[in-house]
């Protein structure tokens, strides 16, 4: 039974020899059992192409109101800040995209791997966006003593045994450095749902990515902070 | 074994005459292509007469699909095409001018309500979440299958497996799923 539903299986992804889509074709046409089942293959599928558009609509969502407020970035931040929109919402599986789990972290590289999904990159450099993926992935704290004082927003304090994370309470900030630049010439930002990410390339060579649900009216301090010092 | 063919094979049946190749052509295509027309049309009643019309107008016109197109791509381009015609002109009027199930000499399949509603209902969250807990390798194969459309021979390269096991792992988890929904009455 299983040989034959497997066929069918199979036939539902063209990926079957001339004698299997034959034999295959005669188990549907015989037996309405076959026939149900392989009409729950097309809901599933269905299903599961349709969760993946849901996600794709998260992206056209946070474009379509990213670029309404985008002027307000414009005002908000210096003019070094620009704004670059990704898919990176287009892979978050759970409310906090930053607690990436192993499980959606392969999701995650699976849908990079796409043809699909790279062709949605909008403006955006795939090594940045392997950047983002990196950190996500990544679990190592960061050693205290390399975030300096003057980037942590004004109220925000770290947290107890959590030396890359700092609160003021109510919103969260990541920061992660890593020993290159990707290019990246200037602050540039992302939003993903509730969550900010900011790219901040350092001028000694460094690059300081800082995420979490700070808005750009905090992390402009932080920003303006890191571009002025000397 | 895993030779690849796309919907060729079932192109070249449809098109010699073969109703159980025509209705499972249907039935792979179906949910889809409702699911795209309830979002088109914002009526899951008019998604049904068009996906009806679209598929009779696919097997009357399927010698003219060359395969320069996927064949869902043809599909929804008639659909398309159709729902168009219908939004023309009032729908009611339109509709008796369209097509009608007595020109071909078939039983339409079709999909329930109950599985109308499951592709517009947050069920689909149910089966999403339950794919979450598959076991890993099951859930790649799967996954690169459906979500990334890739045939058994890349996501073997991808899985460093044969392609026989890459056959079994997209079986497995189809059979999971379809036990799961049994199991939980969705």
């Amino acid at each position: 039974m299983n040989n034959k539903l497997e066929k069918l299986s199979a036939l539902y992804d063209g990926e079957v020899s001339d004698n299997e889509f034959n034999e295959a074709l005669d188990d549907l046409k015989l037996n309405s059992h076959s026939k149900d089942i392989f009409k729950q293959f097309a809901l599933i599928s269905e299903v599961m192409q349709r969760k993946s558009l849901e996600n794709k609509s998260k992206l056209s969502n946070i474009f379509s109101i990213t670029s309404k407020i985008n002027p307000i970035f414009t005002n908000v931040l210096t003019a070094a800040a620009t704004v670059l929109i990704t898919t990176f919402t287009l892979y978050q599986i759970d409310d906090d995209r930053f607690a990436v789990s192993k499980e959606s972290t392969l999701q995650l590289s699976s849908a990079l791997s796409s043809d699909e999904a790279k062709n949605q990159l909008i403006n955006s450099d795939q090594n940045i966006v392997e950047h983002m993926i990196h950190i996500m992935q990544s679990n190592q704290p960061h050693d205290s003593d390399m975030v300096l004082d003057d980037w942590i927003p004004v109220g925000f304090q770290p947290v107890k045994n959590k030396p890359h994370q700092f609160t003021n309470g109510q919103n969260n900030l990541y920061l992660h450095i890593e020993n290159k630049q990707l290019g990246i010439k200037k602050v540039k930002y992302y939003k993903a749902n509730q969550n900010w990410i900011y790219l901040i390339p350092l001028k000694d060579g460094r690059l300081l990515t800082a995420y979490g649900d700070v808005p750009p009216e905090i992390a402009k301090r932080m920003i303006y902070s890191i571009n002025n010092r000397k | 074994m895993g030779k690849v063919n796309g919907d060729k094979m079932l192109v070249n049946e449809i098109k010699a005459g073969n109703q159980i190749a025509f209705e499972t052509m249907v039935i792979k295509y179906q949910p889809k292509l409702l699911s795209s027309l309830i979002s088109y049309t914002k009526s899951i009643e008019q998604a049904e007469d068009l996906c009806q019309k679209t598929f009779i107008r696919v097997w009357q016109k399927i010698n003219t699909f060359r395969g320069e197109s996927a064949l869902f791509t043809w599909i929804y381009r008639i659909a398309i095409n159709l729902a168009k015609n219908e939004f023309s002109s009032s729908y009611a009027k339109a509709s008796k001018k369209t097509d009608s199930l007595d020109d071909m000499d078939y039983e339409m399949p079709s999909f329930t309500s109950p599985e109308a509603d499951l592709i517009g209902s947050q069920l689909a969250d149910k089966i999403h979440s339950y794919i979450q807990n598959l076991d890993i390798d099951i859930k790649t194969a799967f996954t690169l299958r459906e979500i990334d459309g890739r045939s058994y021979e890349e996501i073997a390269r991808i899985m460093e497996c044969p392609i026989g096991t890459v056959r079994s792992r997209i079986f497995r988890a189809r059979q999971l799923i379809v036990e799961f929904i049994n199991k939980e009455n969705i």
